[in-house]
């Protein structure tokens, strides 16, 4: 039973993922009018791009054919590693927060290498780019989840979601404001407005996708079904760090199947907010985006300030 | 005669152009006199090979006179030689014309200091000159491996990003090179040419009735207006009486495509920010417009609808109800998307202050339409040289902004989309009854040795056709001036010192033809 929860804990991100992004496309294009592809499409795209050749720039180096595995693997990695549905398929040391982002660090430190590697202009500039936000994006992805570590008294993501969830109620002002924080995180590093805008084929606004723009076949599969996975990590950590609600603590058939259904609810609730966000708002300036990530910040910042003062 | 031509010249009037023809010596000072003691605005300079009747190259220049609703034509000879002084050291808005004529007729204008070769790229051997008539039409000359040297900009950390030729849209084919520093563009230059059809030498050898056609397909998007300015041209030619029901009938034509192309653009701006709802209806608008078009005339854009004399397609009253209804429906549509675009600050944000054509460089280069009025220049063909039905019609005060950036842009093709509507309502309540076109009996007979001037104001702004005739009465010479070929050169000045992905939406906020520049 242990083994099944660990190896569905694994596997959950990456089923998932694809569908995800097909929920958010389809209700796009609701709110625009339009009736959208099927939300399976993403997968279909996938198996497509799976089976297709590649085409590789004479000027790649081994950074540029290593990278999809590393920025895929470490997505399913951290997906091993977080609360998704249930508090006992996990807890291990490598739960541990800052594991988590530097983790996640690594996979977007390899992502810009490789956006850099062809020589191409607009690799180099998605890069410069991703490194810009990412720099400012680290401090308050940092904060928020200290806020709640501070609050829990360990940093083992596992072991937090697990004393908020007897704890809620308590700290109620913070661990909104650090959610808030976090939200704007997770706009920038999942690559959705107003930080970048993942439907465009403008080349020159890219963010994320001008740093995958070389790649073709089945390493952009890996590469999109990466940023898919990326999306629903930062889902499942906003949603089970702070509000774990619905998490199962237990072996049992029908506890799992509430966790698992709370968790799909939850990816649902954030689906939904990110395609109202991208439709009824306009993509920001490039120089915004740092005020922005100040803000989070100052956010969580003033959460722990908070916490102390209590 | 009020204008201050010099004495050597022979001035000849007939309707609403005045022609001069000065000797060469004195064009330069001729030219420069009707820009700046007569405030004339200059429109256009192009030549004709009259080697066979004239031994040499003529040169026309042609100013316009809005407050007389005329134009100014001055024309020389280049008689045994193909060095001309160039114009545009004094008047701006001459450069590429002058770069043009380098390319496409042989002839050198002194003092002129970028010749690099315009539209032809460096496959095209550099002393063939397509435009002269010793150049046969079908020849093939050999492919040459030319080099094109683009501006470089040096400094520490300056680099360059190429663009295209091939873009990730459905869009056309067009080369962009930016020099940035970080990500602000310090310098862009672009390279077109890309479409070059070859459709002015095109033009020489057609039949009259596949000229029409032509002029349909200079730029697609503006069929109707290109076709309406070419057959005006040859009304003039052959003194052909068009109905009034006709003339009224090419203004709500002409309005429609406004509209369609209007609606594409407003949702292509929002669309470029980012703001999906406007990107999409937009696009919405622009489909229910274009599928009008195809009900009342069978062309989606309008093809087919112009001939020499009139319109082929006649409104009946039941499409004329339909048309008066759609066009509130649309109405009532339009308003409510830009109350909500109106209330979108992130939109408002994205567009304010980017992209800016200040005035002195749009009036330097004589940037035309959508981005001259933009940036306070108060143009419209449809008033200052009225045509078609649009005399009787009454399009209210230009709508003019100050400020030159994207949302300017913007604001003047909302408040275009609005007269326009109004226009079609209006037109369509008073259409005269008759006939929609002349009688055709026989084959249109055009005026010998002539020059027809006409202009139309397109979405974009004002396409002017030049069109000559031969002594035999055949059409020699046509110069489809789309006001992208303008236009064009105002895009490095708008996107000076932004940053770079603002530059799709500074592109967007002109919506250029590529067609229509390439030719």
């Amino acid at each position: 039973m242990t083994f099944s929860l660990f190896l569905l804990q694994g596997l959950l991100v990456p089923v998932l993922s694809p569908l995800c992004v097909g929920v958010i496309k389809k209700i796009k294009a609701w709110l625009q009018n339009r009736q959208g592809a099927s939300i399976i499409q993403p997968y279909r795209d996938l198996w497509k791009l799976f089976h297709k050749d590649e085409r590789i720039s004479k000027d790649a180096s081994w950074i540029f054919l290593f990278a999809p595995l590393v920025v895929f693997s470490v997505k399913v990695f951290v997906g091993w590693n977080i609360p998704l549905f249930s508090l006992d398929s996990g807890f291990f040391a490598t739960s541990d927060a800052l594991v988590i982002v530097y983790a996640l660090a690594l996979g977007t430190f390899f992502l810009a290498l490789a956006g850099l590697d062809v020589g191409s202009a607009f690799g180099g500039f998605g890069s410069s780019r991703e490194m810009t936000l990412s720099a400012l994006a680290e401090g308050g992805f940092i904060f928020s989840l200290l806020t709640v570590a501070l609050l829990a008294g360990t940093t083992n993501l596992f072991g937090i979601a697990s004393h908020s969830l007897f704890d809620s109620g308590l700290h109620f002002v913070p661990v909104i404001l650090a959610f808030l924080g976090f939200f704007i995180i997770l706009l920038a590093e999942t690559a959705r407005f107003p930080f970048d805008n993942p439907a465009t084929h403008l080349e020159l606004t890219m963010i994320h996708e001008a740093m995958i723009l070389e790649y073709s076949g089945k390493r952009l599969a890996l590469m999109e079904w990466a940023s898919a996975n990326k999306l629903v990590l930062f889902f499942a950590l906003g949603a089970n760090i702070f509000f774990p609600i619905g998490l199962a603590s237990g072996t049992d058939i029908s506890t799992i199947l509430i966790g698992v259904g709370a968790l799909l609810l939850k990816l649902l609730a954030f689906c939904l907010v990110i395609a109202l966000l991208e439709s009824s708002m306009a993509k920001f300036r490039f120089f915004r985006l740092p005020d922005l990530l100040v803000a989070s910040f100052i956010l969580n910042a003033v959460a722990i300030g908070l916490i102390n003062s209590l | 005669m009020t204008y201050s031509f010099s004495k050597n010249s022979k001035i000849t009037e007939s309707g609403a152009v005045t022609m001069a023809e000065v000797p060469l010596t004195d064009i330069i000072q001729s030219a420069i006199d009707l820009v700046e003691k007569d405030q004339l605005v200059f429109k256009l300079m192009t030549a004709t090979d009259e080697r066979a009747t004239k031994n040499g190259f003529k040169l026309w220049y042609i100013f316009g006179d809005a407050s007389k609703h005329s134009f100014v034509v001055l024309s020389t000879i280049l008689l045994d030689t193909t060095k001309f002084p160039a114009l545009s050291p004094f008047v701006h808005a001459a450069w590429n014309y002058e770069r043009r004529l380098h390319t496409f007729f042989g002839l050198i204008p002194v003092g002129h200091s970028d010749l690099r070769p315009l539209i032809l790229h460096e496959n095209w051997p550099e002393d063939i000159f397509p435009l002269r008539q010793d150049f046969d039409y079908q020849t093939k000359p050999e492919r040459v491996k030319n080099t094109y040297t683009f501006h470089k900009v040096t400094g520490e950390g300056i680099y360059e990003i190429p663009v295209g030729p091939i873009h990730a849209g459905i869009i056309e084919p067009g080369h962009f090179r930016f020099s940035m520093a970080g990500e602000s563009i310090v310098r862009l230059e672009a390279r077109l040419g890309f479409t070059h059809k070859g459709s002015e030498k095109l033009f020489e050898v057609l039949p009259l009735d596949e000229q029409v056609h032509l002029s349909e397909k200079i730029s697609g998007d503006s069929s109707f207006s290109h076709s309406l300015a070419f057959c005006q041209a040859l009304e003039q030619f052959g003194e052909v009486v068009v109905p009034a029901r006709a003339l009224s009938l090419r203004v709500v034509y002409a309005e429609l495509e406004r509209l369609a192309n209007h609606f594409g653009d407003i949702g292509g701006i929002m669309m470029d920010t980012g703001f999906n709802f406007g990107g999409a209806q937009g696009a919405r608008l622009r489909e229910m417009v274009l599928r009008l078009n195809e009900q009342l005339t069978g062309s989606r854009f309008l093809r087919g609808v112009n001939t020499i004399g009139g319109v082929t397609q006649d409104l009946m009253p039941e499409q004329l109800s339909q048309l008066r209804r759609e066009i509130a429906s649309l109405e009532k549509d339009f308003v409510e998307i830009i109350d909500v675009a109106k209330n979108s600050t992130s939109l408002i944000n994205r567009m304010k202050g980017t992209g800016v054509l200040t005035n002195d460089v749009a009036v330097n280069m004589g940037i035309l339409g959508v981005a001259g009025r933009a940036s306070g220049i108060a143009q419209d063909t449809r008033q200052d040289y009225p045509y078609a039905g649009y005399e009787a019609v009454s399009l209210g005060e230009v709508p003019v902004e100050s400020a030159g950036d994207v949302q300017a842009r913007f604001q003047i093709r909302v408040q275009e989309v609005l007269v326009s509507l109004h226009c079609i309502t209006a037109v369509v309540q008073t259409l005269p009854a008759g006939k929609s076109r002349a009688d055709a009996t026989e084959p249109v007979v055009l005026k010998k040795n002539a020059l027809a001037l006409s202009a139309v104001e397109g979405w974009r702004g004002e396409i002017l056709y030049f069109v000559t005739t031969d002594d035999k009465g055949r059409v020699n010479r046509v110069f489809p001036r789309d006001p992208s070929f303008v236009n064009w050169s105002a895009l490095p000045s708008a996107g000076f010192d932004n940053v770079i992905p603002d530059f799709p939406l500074i592109n967007k906020s002109f919506s250029l033809s590529y067609s229509g520049n390439d030719l």
